[in-house]
């Protein structure tokens, strides 16, 4: 990282520590973020402290399709995104189309902090670049590793904690073991997603979310087993980062989606 | 206005802060280092007095070559240049030796109308700067302020002591300390970052200065740290097994204490 790239993340630690409100965000001057490599950095931290809203939209995505884009927005881009979440601005993408949106009616996530709204599309903007929707992919693909590294460190954190048969279940070889899969998972998935922020074409976005989805997908798994009974109380804080991941491996584009744009490039 | 704001790069106040061995000095490498954060208040008002007045916002620092990166985070809040005087043969110094190199530092930006400071840093907790650096400065000194108003030629500020709030008033220019209750500082935002890899910074030896290196550093200064040592662990507290009487032990200890 550039030593201004690790100043930011620092500011970004810190400022999200304290709130992860949305004025905050402002406050931080994130739509100035548009280089794809910064987007890593910021999402990877955004990941990190599950901030909720519509982040990916309003910082990654939107800024790309409407240049000079600020505030708060969200928008569908059927199949891969079905819905949108609330926000000020809506938009849909439809047939390689950008459109303004309108609210219908109120959906459920598995993610309490997504507040999900059908869309319907109102009148046309322009044409919708496809880089936009890499650029969505790619910052999806950090925001699931920033989550992960934050499940693999609070369940390492409670696995010393939390003690069983007379010593921290961390302890056992089989605990041992799921964490530093869950490790080895985040940290080879971490390279794909730095080089997709680099390259961002089609093939190195896609391998990336792969990675990212496998990798924070296992993060979370392994967070819920360690944790036991209170890994499923979804008062308890680590539901945030556990239903955030299952709500994201999917959006953005599904794995078998993603495989075959791969594929596509590899044996075209 | 052009306000100058001192700024000092410190250990950060979470990490366990070490004097070194062979001469008391602050063991810089055993922890890590920040802009201090009363520091970064003093930049916050000079940013908002600048919102208001206009005028240049510059930092001035001594520290060793990696202070730049607490100069680095006040560029990044929106100061506008820097002055860094770093040099070996200041290792040491204390607050008045260090007060001469900074009004010399002071000295070398143009059309300085205002001088802003932290009250104290949260290393040395001296607390004298601002005043030694106003005297240096021939300036007259507002120290521990929790409200700074510029009007024209003036400024008022508020001062805070344990004593009560004076209502200081001054003509420009002059050296403002501010306290913690002064502002909220603001995060540097991610376009303020990266315009301070492009922003001014003159690094300068004490020679540059004009200041005799005989004047500074461990030899030059008045003060001196003998001796140190580190702060004794906390004793074991007195355990007391409650039989039914515990209330009265704890009252007994409590008379025992002079407490009740």
């Amino acid at each position: 990282m550039t030593p201004e790239q690790t100043q930011f993340a620092a500011v970004l630690h810190k400022a999200l520590t304290e709130s992860t409100e949305w004025s905050t965000l402002d406050e931080l001057g994130l739509h100035e973020v548009t280089e794809p490599p910064d987007l890593v950095v910021l999402f990877l931290e955004l990941g990190r402290f599950a901030v909720p809203g519509p982040i990916i939209e309003s910082f990654a995505v939107l800024p790309s399709l409407l240049s000079g884009f600020t505030g708060k927005g969200s928008l569908a881009w059927p199949p891969h995104l079905p819905h949108a979440q609330q926000a000020d601005q809506l938009f849909v993408v439809q047939n390689g189309l950008l459109h303004h949106g309108v609210a219908c009616s109120e959906m459920s996530s598995v993610d309490r902090s997504r507040h999900l709204v059908t869309v319907r599309a109102a009148d046309v903007i322009g044409p919708a670049d496809a880089r936009a929707f890499d650029l969505g992919v790619l910052a999806c693909s950090a925001e699931l590793l920033g989550l992960g590294q934050a499940l693999l460190a609070r369940t390492v954190d409670y696995a010393l904690h939390r003690k069983q048969f007379g010593q921290p279940i961390g302890r056992f070889q089989a605990v041992k073991h799921q964490l530093a899969d869950t490790h080895v998972g985040l940290e080879l998935a971490l390279p794909l997603v730095r080089n997709a922020a680099i390259d961002p074409t089609p093939q190195q976005v896609s391998a990336a979310k792969i990675a990212a989805n496998r990798s924070a997908y296992r993060a979370a798994r392994v967070a819920l087993q360690v944790h036991g009974a209170i890994g499923y109380t979804a008062e308890y804080a680590l539901s945030r980062w556990l239903t955030r991941v299952r709500a994201l491996i999917t959006l953005w584009g599904t794995d078998s989606y993603h495989r075959s744009r791969v594929m596509e490039a590899l044996c075209p | 206005m052009n306000i100058v704001v001192l700024v000092k790069q410190v250990p950060d106040t979470y990490s366990e802060r070490k004097l070194a061995d062979a001469d008391h000095t602050l063991d810089r490498d055993s922890a890590d280092a920040v802009l201090d954060e009363i520091n970064e208040r003093a930049v916050e008002e000079a940013l908002q007095l600048q919102a208001t007045h206009g005028g240049e916002v510059t930092v001035v620092c001594v520290g060793p070559d990696r202070a730049t990166d607490a100069i680095r985070k006040a560029l990044s809040m929106g100061a506008d240049k820097a002055v860094h005087v770093s040099d070996a043969a200041l290792h040491g110094s204390d607050a008045i030796a260090t007060a001469k190199v900074l009004a010399k530092a002071v000295g070398t930006v143009e059309g300085v109308d205002l001088v802003l400071a932290g009250n104290e840093a949260t290393d040395g907790r001296v607390g004298a700067l601002p005043a030694m650096v106003a005297e240096l400065l021939g300036l007259p000194a507002l120290t521990h302020a929790r409200k700074v108003e510029v009007d024209g030629s003036t400024v008022k500020v508020e001062r805070e002591t344990d004593e009560g709030v004076f209502f200081l008033e001054a003509s420009l220019p002059a050296v403002i300390s501010v306290n913690e209750k002064i502002n909220e500082p603001r995060y540097p935002s991610f376009k303020g970052i990266m315009a301070a890899k492009k922003k001014p910074v003159s690094t300068l030896a004490i020679g540059d200065l004009g200041v005799d290196a005989g004047e500074v550093g461990l030899g030059g200064s008045w003060t001196q740290v003998t001796e140190a040592a580190p702060k004794p662990p906390r004793a074991a507290g007195q355990r007391v097994e409650d039989e039914g009487d515990g209330g009265v032990k704890v009252a007994e200890y409590l008379v025992g204490q002079k407490l009740i």
